[in-house]
């Protein structure tokens, strides 16, 4: 191979003499000057890239908690309620039978079947929209959709039937219990326990995205911190250098600038720590809790029903007994509660000693985590409401018992259907369950809208603070270079 | 030069902060994420969790797991003989990854452990001979031989719970008591449907099932308490398994010689807290 001759020599001499370039250039002070402003600046976008980095985490987690998904969720928390109290309007025209005057009457009752069965379909939608790209959650939509159909034949039989066989308050003939009991099956089996499902299912994106944001947003923090005390450093470095160089102790747009870009650090990372509480107040004290307890008030709903197929279906009864105190267990658990009898003697006993100090919380279920975690005002009160509520609830239902098994069954119906459809003990614990949800409720909201608020300046406020304090740098510079010329 | 030290004492402290942020982020393994997955089951319930003579392990409770195991990415599951005291301290102890051993998803429990599922809600149901008319549900037990396991509460829901005058004949275990029902030393053996499915099939049609079922058993996938992840993964493999007719086959391989009626819809889940 040749020696390299002087023209291919030319390109690497060439590259060579721009480097000794620009060391020289460096070596000289308004080469290190602009060389320190250029590094300061880039230090200064960096920091701001981050923050906004982070501050769009926070609001992408508020966004998907408060406005998006989560809500959505919540909404298809109703269609369980929906479904299974369109199942105890029919369980309840079926047991007024001619008696039109119990209750709220049978026209009554069926317009409420209608209007929860339009509900029904609303969560659905929502469900759907959930569900998109989600094959599992498309085929329980689906499945609970063709289970819904296949439970209206059955109940518009039934019904139809009823009503071609009129017969006072109480169990209709066996034919029309047959066909309840398919339908009711269908409503047990196969469309409530997807219902819920599929919300326990969508539940599962928001806690991901709450946990992923929330650990951004805390990390954050120190990304800020970090980056912040390496732009402080090279500003201070900055200063002192320009000091030592040209004599002069301040330069004062340069301190304005390291004082501002201290207070940017304090504040992002204040806010960050705010933006933090904000995402678990809205999950832990809003969201969580308002789906445990609406699918407390749907299961109470349901149990509510039991009573009326108790009522309904003697051959059944024993089994709807059961099913009665599984879900009341499931709400709140009583240790000793191995039967409706010692459930109801336990859960006297536990709901005193709670009345009288409500930190002796010796009952589990959605009530007794409910009781045990409570961190709102009002709170504590209206949680003593509803257990007490309750229990008046589980007295009625042990007064309705009693009479059905001493042959007092026209008393037992009336008190089951009362004035409104359900007995009055029973509306009052819904009621004052519905307010405890609403606590909840309104501390979501305020979460959410705090969080939202304190970083609606953020959008537009990084990129200008960013500019500002780059502006003051280059200003602050800039006397300095200008002794050069 | 004071400009270069001062930029890579801050970029070091730079580096030093990231470490330390990036660190923070860690916690204890899901069994979401484990490639190889210790799951306990029964070694002495034919038809869900009994141990071969060449070590290995067959029934229901093992083919789900393996399932479950699968779908949540594990190459590799070891099986291991687990009893109903030891569920709870295992899988606290990190003795084993996960527990599908008739595992009965309670309040009390749930504060010990996370329950993915429920895969299958068993009922209590009651075994006869099958030639005897006279049981055609649990009332019928009022003056009838019951056996009653030792360590089991089935006898007591019968008895205590739902107040029938059964008359209680001990039994070591439930192969003892389907032993003593086959001899006719007992009239009834009385506990969950599947655990009496089981045994039934291999009695070849000499024993029953009423189905007449009462009170509900929710078989749940035990795993390491606050293991959220976990339970939502096992919770879609569940809702696959049902779905992709899984649950059915295995229910009808298991259980059908029985002549046990199976539920092959998914059930209601209990949610992962």
């Amino acid at each position: 191979m040749a020696p390299p001759t002087r023209a291919e020599e030319q390109p690497l001499a060439v590259q060579q003499a721009r480097f000794r370039r620009l060391l020289g250039w460096l070596r000289t002070v308004p080469g290190k000057v602009r060389a320190l402003t250029l590094l300061a600046l880039l230090a200064v976008v960096g920091l701001f890239a981050t923050a906004a980095v982070f501050v769009s985490n926070a609001h992408d987690g508020l966004h998907v908690i408060g406005h998006g998904a989560g809500p959505q969720v919540v909404a298809t928390g109703d269609l369980y309620y929906a479904l299974s109290d369109m199942d105890a309007q029919v369980a309840g025209i079926l047991l007024i039978g001619k008696d039109t005057t119990l209750g709220v009457g049978q026209q009554q009752a069926l317009a409420t079947y209608e209007k929860r069965r339009a509900e029904a379909d609303t969560a659905v939608m929502k469900a759907t929209d959930l569900a998109q790209g989600d094959p599992a959650a498309e085929r329980t939509v689906q499945a609970v959709l063709d289970g819904l159909g296949q439970y209206e034949r059955l109940v518009g039989e039934a019904l139809a039937l009823d009503e071609a066989h009129p017969h006072p308050a109480g169990p209709p003939s066996g034919k029309v219990i047959s066909l309840y009991e398919d339908a009711t099956s269908i409503m047990k089996l196969r469309l409530l326990p997807q219902a819920y499902n599929l919300t326990l299912d969508n539940g599962t994106v928001v806690r991901r995205t709450y946990e992923d944001k929330r650990s951004a947003v805390l990390s954050g923090r120190w990304w800020v911190l970090g980056l912040g005390i390496v732009v402080l450093a090279i500003l201070i470095g900055l200063q002192i250098f320009l000091a030592a160089g040209f004599r002069r102790l301040l330069n004062p747009l340069l301190v304005v600038a390291t004082v501002g870009t201290l207070v940017l650090i304090i504040t992002c990372v204040v806010i960050f720590n705010g933006e933090a509480e904000h995402l678990r107040k809205a999950k832990q004290d809003g969201f969580d809790s308002i789906l445990a307890l609406s699918r407390a008030r749907a299961i109470s709903n349901s149990l509510n029903a039991d009573e009326t197929r108790y009522l309904l279906d003697p051959k059944l009864s024993d089994t709807y007994e059961q099913t009665y105190l599984d879900k009341a267990q499931s709400i709140v658990y009583v240790d000793t509660g191995t039967n409706l009898g010692a459930y109801y003697k336990g859960l006297s006993a536990d709901l005193t000693a709670y009345s009288s100090n409500a930190s002796n919380v010796k009952f589990l279920g959605f009530f007794g985590a409910e009781a045990k975690h409570v961190t709102l005002t009002n709170q504590g009160q209206a949680v003593a409401s509803v257990l007490s509520a309750w229990g008046k609830f589980q007295q009625d239902d042990q007064q309705l018992r009693s009479m059905a098994a001493s042959n007092q069954q026209q008393q037992a119906i009336s008190l089951r259907m009362g004035q409104s459809g359900s007995s009055q003990a029973f509306n009052d614990y819904d009621q004052a369950l519905v307010s405890l949800i609403k606590i909840h409720q309104d501390a979501f909201n305020n979460a959410i809208k705090d969080g939202d608020g304190e970083l609606s300046g953020w959008s537009w406020g990084l990129p200008v603070a960013a500019i500002v304090l780059a502006g003051l740098v280059l200003a602050g510079v800039r006397p300095r270079l200008s002794e050069f010329r | 030069m004071p400009g270069r030290g001062w930029a890579l004492g801050a970029a070091a402290a730079l580096v030093a902060v990231c470490t330390a942020a990036c660190g923070i982020s860690g916690g204890s393994a899901s069994v979401a994420g484990k490639k190889t997955l210790t799951i306990g089951v029964k070694q002495d319930q034919p038809g869900l969790g009994l141990k071969q003579s060449n070590g290995t392990f067959q029934g229901f409770d093992v083919d789900v797991a393996t399932y479950i195991a699968h779908k949540l990415g594990a190459k590799h599951v070891n099986f291991t003989a687990i009893t109903s005291a030891q569920r709870e301290t295992w899988l606290q102890q990190g003795k084993v990854d996960m527990v599908v051993a008739t595992y009965s998803i309670t309040p009390a429990r749930k504060q010990k452990v996370t329950f993915g599922g429920p895969y299958y809600v068993a009922h209590q149901d009651t075994l006869t001979r099958a030639g005897d008319s006279a049981i055609h549900n649990v009332h019928d037990l009022k003056g009838k031989t019951l056996c009653n396991a030792k360590g089991s509460n089935s006898f007591n829901r019968v008895a205590t719970e739902k107040s029938i005058a059964a008359i209680g004949v001990p039994g070591d275990s439930y192969s003892d008591c389907v032993k003593k029902l086959e001899a006719g030393q007992v009239e009834a053996v009385s506990t969950d449907d599947l655990i009496l499915a089981g045994f039934a099939a291999e009695t070849n049609g000499q024993l029953k099932m009423v189905n007449q079922p009462f009170s509900d058993e929710k078989y749940g996938v035990g795993i390491k308490l606050g293991d959220i992840e976990g339970c939502e993964e096992i919770n879609k493999a569940i809702t696959d398994m049902y779905q992709d007719g899984t649950a059915a086959k295995l229910l009808h391989k298991w259980f059908d010689a029985s002549g046990l009626a199976v539920n092959t819809n998914v059930p209601q889940f209990e949610g992962c807290g």
